[in-house]
């Protein structure tokens, strides 16, 4: 007689998997840092995305800096400005995506609003033209303190494929 | 997750598919050397990438690996006398070399040439540390020969064995880089398996289970660095590569020697788990060569006669819910091999991504279904060679090292992730 495992291992078994879904769209909130990621983030924005929401900029209050201010917005691609924290407060995830080489020392505000929130923040870094190894090192360095996963990908391609993976 | 189109490219490996021209492009370990000891012993059938094939060793010791079947009426030519430098079919006594030309046809005259007209589909076979490779691609695009480092050391430093795993490949190698399931799956063996215990780095892998993760693009595929706190202002790093198709390394621990994996299709429900264990500067100790055959470390133990693990679904795997319930394996199965294997077969023969929800930490695993689909297209656009088939990208070590905060993995390890003769792992 056949195992349990055996039984249940086989192709036809499989097929009785059953079909409900298991689980519930994400809200996925996906930052540029920098106008060159913005760019490359535009056009993907108009794909076909179940809960995700693209951010072309962030500004934050003049008082406020890097690692203590969160009084600070996001603007979607339509020019729309959004509250950060009520952004982040909404969201499953965060992706911040930065160009190598590019200043993206903002990530710190978005860390401290994912702190807030208790939310996973995932670090993207995508090519640049003419960038060196010592910009990658920076683009690094700049995330590495806050994002729970960091891709340095060969190909601005990678985001569409991560998020799509993500079922952003 | 992935879209139902995409599993089944990434899955499917037959001749004529993208992946399986993708993998047709690489050396791919075939058979153990044990399994063709000596000129003309008996040969081995063997499936790989969805065909059927048939090893064996001449009268003069030369490799072959030919269609399995005799072009005269079918009959499978493991059935076949090994004699005089070639496979007899025992049904008419038609004649094949290693290459597969035939050079025999009883019924018909010599004269008549009829033998030479008929000729086997025919690939490669050659020997390197301990391992019989075939290349299974176009004749005149064949690479140069594999130079990953477990089989470039003295044999007597080097041990490896391969089991059956009853599901698709790409649910099997995606264990390989998926760092984040060691601190969960594998817990107890830290401790108690020979091949890893009394490690300094292991106390890191049990102080902190959620682990940061980076991925970087290699030449030849990824580094994936899990990173764990460690004293004072520094990161206990344990870097797994990835070259592609189906290679994978597992981080050291301490000065034990250093493993990892092939994940070979032999069709789309099944695979070869192929496990190296080698040290670079030192012949393994006979305690650790006995700790390999007893099914320690990433290896198991086999049913007897056979490749096939004696853990496996025929036998639920031995579970053992006792020491589950003690703490003794976190999953109720022994042996690292095996946890993983009973996982991933669980997932059915041929994983359906299209119903998994990934996360963040999961971005490895979707980094490396995403370079093998560029490189599958690639390759069927424009021609261009895949990453991992130039023997530079095999030169990769994994390593486990302790680096302060502001060092960037790839750069600080640098030297650590070159294979370099002579020098000693850099593990912690």
């Amino acid at each position: 007689m056949l195992s349990e495992s055996a039984r249940m291992t086989t192709a036809r078994e499989a097929s009785y998997r059953i079909q409900y879904p298991n689980s519930r769209e994400r809200a996925v909130k996906v930052i540029a840092l920098d106008p060159v990621a913005a760019t490359v983030l535009e056009p993907i924005s108009k794909g076909a995305w179940h809960g995700a929401a693209f951010f072309t900029s962030l500004n934050f209050a003049a008082t406020a800096t890097p690692g203590q201010g969160l009084d600070a917005w996001l603007k979607d691609v339509t020019g729309h400005a959004m509250n950060l924290i009520s952004e982040v407060a909404a969201s499953d995830f965060v992706v911040v995506i930065t160009s190598v080489g590019e200043d993206a020392r903002a990530v710190s505000v978005i860390a401290d609003a994912c702190k807030l929130h208790n939310k996973t923040l995932v670090g993207l870094i995508v090519p640049r033209e003419g960038a060196t190894d010592a910009d990658v090192t920076a683009s690094l360095a700049d995330l590495r303190p806050y994002a729970r996963m960091l891709v340095v990908a060969s190909g601005a391609d990678y985001i569409e494929a991560m998020l799509t993976a993500l079922r952003a | 997750m992935l879209r139902k189109e995409q599993n089944d490219y990434l899955t499917q490996t037959g001749p004529g598919t993208p992946l399986g021209n993708l993998f047709r492009c690489y050396w791919m370990p075939a058979l153990l050397a044990e399994e063709l000891p000596e000129p003309d012993c008996p040969p081995v059938r063997l499936k790989l990438l969805s065909e059927r094939l048939l090893a064996f060793r001449d009268s003069e010791g030369k490799l072959g690996l030919i269609d399995e079947f005799c072009a005269h009426r079918g009959v499978s030519l493991w059935f076949g006398r090994n004699e005089e430098c070639g496979i007899r079919c025992p049904y008419h006594g038609w004649k094949f070399d290693v290459s597969g030309q035939c050079v025999e046809v009883p019924s018909e005259p010599v004269e008549s040439g009829y033998a030479k007209k008929i000729k086997l589909k025919s690939y490669p076979l050659i020997e390197k540390g301990g391992v019989l490779w075939t290349y299974m691609g176009p004749p005149e695009k064949q690479p140069p020969e594999p130079e990953f480092e477990f089989c470039t050391v003295p044999l007597n430093q080097t041990f490896m064995t391969k089991r059956l795993q009853e599901s698709n490949w790409l649910q099997a190698m995606e264990g390989g880089i998926d760092s984040s399931h060691v601190s969960w799956l594998h817990r107890g063996d830290l401790s108690n398996d020979p091949l890893f215990k009394g490690a300094a780095g292991n106390k890191y892998n049990m102080k902190d289970l959620s682990p940061v993760f980076e991925v970087v693009e290699n030449d030849g595929g990824l580094l994936i660095g899990a990173r764990r706190n460690a004293e004072d202002d520094q990161y206990y790093w344990r870097i797994t590569p990835w070259v592609m198709p189906c290679y994978t390394g597992v981080p050291p621990r301490g000065d034990h020697p250093i493993h990892g994996h092939f994940w070979v299709p032999i069709d789309d429900e099944s695979c070869w788990a192929w496990s190296y264990d080698y040290h670079p500067t030192r012949p393994l100790t006979e305690a650790e060569v006995s700790a390999m055959r007893d099914g320690k470390g990433i290896h198991v133990k086999y049913v007897p006669g056979t490749y096939i693990p004696a853990a496996n679904k025929n036998n639920d795997y031995l579970m053992n819910r006792a020491a589950q319930k003690a703490g003794k394996t976190f999953s109720g199965i022994e042996g690292i091999g095996m946890q993983d294997a009973s996982l991933q077969e669980s997932m059915g023969p041929i994983c359906d991504r299209t119903k998994e929800n990934l996360v963040g930490t999961d971005n490895g695993i979707i980094m490396a279904r995403h370079r093998l689909m560029r490189a599958a297209r690639a390759l069927a656009e424009k021609g261009t060679i895949p990453p991992g088939v130039d023997p530079e990208h095999h030169k990769v070590r994994q390593a486990a090292l302790l680096l302060k905060h502001d060092v960037q993995f790839k750069e600080g390890a640098k030297e650590a992730l070159k294979a370099k003769k002579g020098v000693r792992q850099t593990s912690v």
